[in-house]
């Protein structure tokens, strides 16, 4: 006989839409998360405020798990991982090693909602100094320090009277291997931008980018109020490296719409990391066996007109697991990824009668 | 408000033949330029698409950007919006294609403020681009027409060929020629009611128009006073 659960794999934004989607319409759902808490990288990263509605992330996440948490026949699974899969669409048997040991779990369909991790700036070709320079920070550790209400130089704890983003950073590079656009890094540093000018109203900020990449409303979201209203200085050039001089940071790169090189000094750099498939997405394809792309995201085999098919039958994917998404990307695509679970379970339950 | 104007790769002024002028004193220029009412409705934010530079008759032509003065004033780098008070502003020819930019800007407008500062600031560059409009301005503000018909001499437009001599001779016939009675002037583009001109010279009086003549050419604004005083004077208009 089939089995009427679904599980999600992946307690982030992408699987506790998917998951809710799936209480709501009355089937049996089990959420495994890895970490001992839900709401994904939103939480693990500290995330401030979210891009591009400027809510704030504990709260936003918060309302969305409580009321995961409020629906019937859901099931959660925090500190789990799962360990082993048998079985085919409609009835699939998992080994799952949790807290209290290890234990099984069957499901009738599978959605891989295992997410992305922010691209490592210190890594191979990034002339950056992340890991060198205590003042050139990455996206996620500005937003941890807007979280505290405490934008600061890590160096010595000052306001920094100058900052500048950097875009693209491990995202559009062929030397990198990753030669995908990550989608919200444009987004997420203007709404830093922002936040920075309303902190610090006195603090100069800069954009130095490839070309900006504004999808839909974002534009008068986040853009346009970042140049007009807060006077972000967006400078089309990328910065080829960061070096220390005299207690700042000596960025280099090229002023190209002015038509020359530029030598700026800044308080403080933040690279604008791109995303790439986390581990779990990464070894949860493996043990799953659905097909992954060159970068190691999850196959939409059926793109465009349906996001979340892998490879395998009976096996979903949504959010970030899928590719850089932004928050809106991942709660769509774990919406479409409950009802193809549920049309799974269905189909089989008549076929098994 | 963010200005990257102190940094080292910003390259000394290259001011068009005019000397420098201390730091100070340019961002006081600018900061009148950006004090100035219009500038807010001039300027949003600048894509850097350059859809002002291809739609410029200027740029064709000049080494002159459109896109550079919005740029420039979006950044607020004094520097170079000095550097463009002292040459580029003058390039424009101020037919407002720029206006087809996405984002609203209007950088012939931002030209039209940069000009007025210069030319209230009695800018060397200013002086020298209005040096030889003297006789159109006096025509202009004294007769409140343009170009008058026996301003075109035939010595001085060789390339306009043997008619003008023609005209020249006997410009009063040929005036009459003209339908609208209002042609039938030779030292005046049109005939000009007199309630016209005073209503003029008291907007050019009150305004401050003619003030700002006084910066760049001293004789022609004593001129041009002289005349409108005069005139409102034998009016009976007291100021």
């Amino acid at each position: 006989m089939s089995n009427q659960s679904v599980v999600v794999i992946g307690g982030g934004p992408a699987g506790l839409r998917e998951a809710t989607t799936v209480a709501e319409l009355g089937q049996q759902v089990t959420l495994i998360e890895k970490r001992s808490y839900l709401g994904g990288m939103p939480i693990a990263e500290n995330y401030s405020n979210l891009t591009p509605y400027f809510m704030q992330a504990d709260e936003a996440m918060g309302a969305i798990i409580s009321h995961l948490q409020s629906l019937d026949g859901v099931t959660i699974m925090t500190d789990t991982t799962v360990t082993a899969c048998t079985g085919e669409a409609g009835n699939f048997s998992l080994a799952v090693q949790g807290k209290d040991g290890p234990a099984s779990v069957e499901a009738g369909a599978i959605v891989l909602a295992t997410g992305f991790q922010h691209f490592d700036p210190g890594r191979e070709t990034q002339l950056y100094g992340y890991y060198e320079f205590p003042d050139v920070i990455a996206l996620q550790d500005l937003e941890a320090m807007m979280k505290e209400g405490n934008i600061v130089r890590p160096s010595n704890g000052e306001p920094p009277k100058r900052v500048c983003f950097v875009q693209c950073v491990g995202s559009r590079d062929r030397q990198i291997g990753n030669e995908y656009c990550s989608k919200v890094c444009c987004g997420i540093a203007s709404k830093e931008a922002i936040e920075i000018r309303e902190a610090l109203p006195d603090t100069e900020v800069f954009i130095f980018y490839i070309d900006m990449r504004m999808y839909g409303y974002w534009e008068s979201q986040i853009y346009w109020p970042a140049q007009e209203k807060h006077h972000v200085q967006y400078v089309k050039g990328i910065i080829t490296e960061v070096l220390p001089k005299n207690g700042q940071l000596l960025v280099r790169g090229e002023d190209t719409t002015m038509g020359r090189p530029m030598e700026v000094m800044m308080d403080m750099v933040v690279l604008s990391v791109g995303m790439e498939p986390s581990v779990g997405t990464r070894e949860m394809s493996a043990l799953l066996g659905v097909k992954q792309n060159k970068y190691g995201f999850v196959e939409a085999v059926n793109a465009p007109l349906d996001t979340v098919t892998t490879s395998q039958a009976g096996i979903f994917a949504a959010g970030a697991a899928l590719g850089p998404a932004d928050l809106e990307d991942c709660t769509s695509s774990g919406g479409l990824a409950a009802a193809k679970a549920i049309g799974t379970i269905r189909r089989s339950m008549a076929v098994a009668g | 408000m963010a200005t990257i104007t102190m940094d080292p790769y910003y390259k000394a002024p290259k001011v068009a033949g005019f000397a420098d002028v201390p730091g100070e004193e340019k961002e006081r220029l600018i900061a009148e330029v950006v004090a100035d009412p219009r500038f807010h409705d001039y300027l949003y934010g600048c894509y850097e698409c350059g859809i002002c530079v291809a739609a410029c008759p200027s740029a064709r032509f000049y080494d002159f950007s459109p896109r550079l003065i919005a740029q420039a004033a979006a950044r607020r780098d004094v520097e170079l919006m000095f550097q463009q008070m002292q040459e580029d502003i003058w390039e424009c020819s101020q037919c407002f294609s720029c206006l087809r930019c996405p984002r609203g800007n209007n950088p012939g407008g931002i030209i039209t403020v940069m000009r007025e500062v210069a030319v209230n600031n009695g800018l060397a560059s200013a002086r020298e681009a209005l040096e030889g409009y003297s006789r159109i301005i006096y025509k202009i503000m004294s007769t409140g027409t343009q170009v008058s018909p026996d301003m075109l001499q035939p010595d001085a437009f060789p390339d306009w060929g043997p008619e003008v001599a023609d005209v020249s001779e006997s410009l009063a016939l040929w005036r009459r020629a003209l339908p609208p009675e209002t042609h039938h002037t030779t030292t005046t583009g049109w005939a000009v009611a007199d309630r016209t001109l005073i209503e003029l010279y008291l907007i050019w009086l009150e305004t401050g128009a003619l003030d700002m003549i006084s910066q760049v050419d001293e004789g022609l604004h004593m001129i041009l006073e002289e005349v409108m005083e005069e005139r409102l004077e034998e009016e009976g208009i007291e100021r």
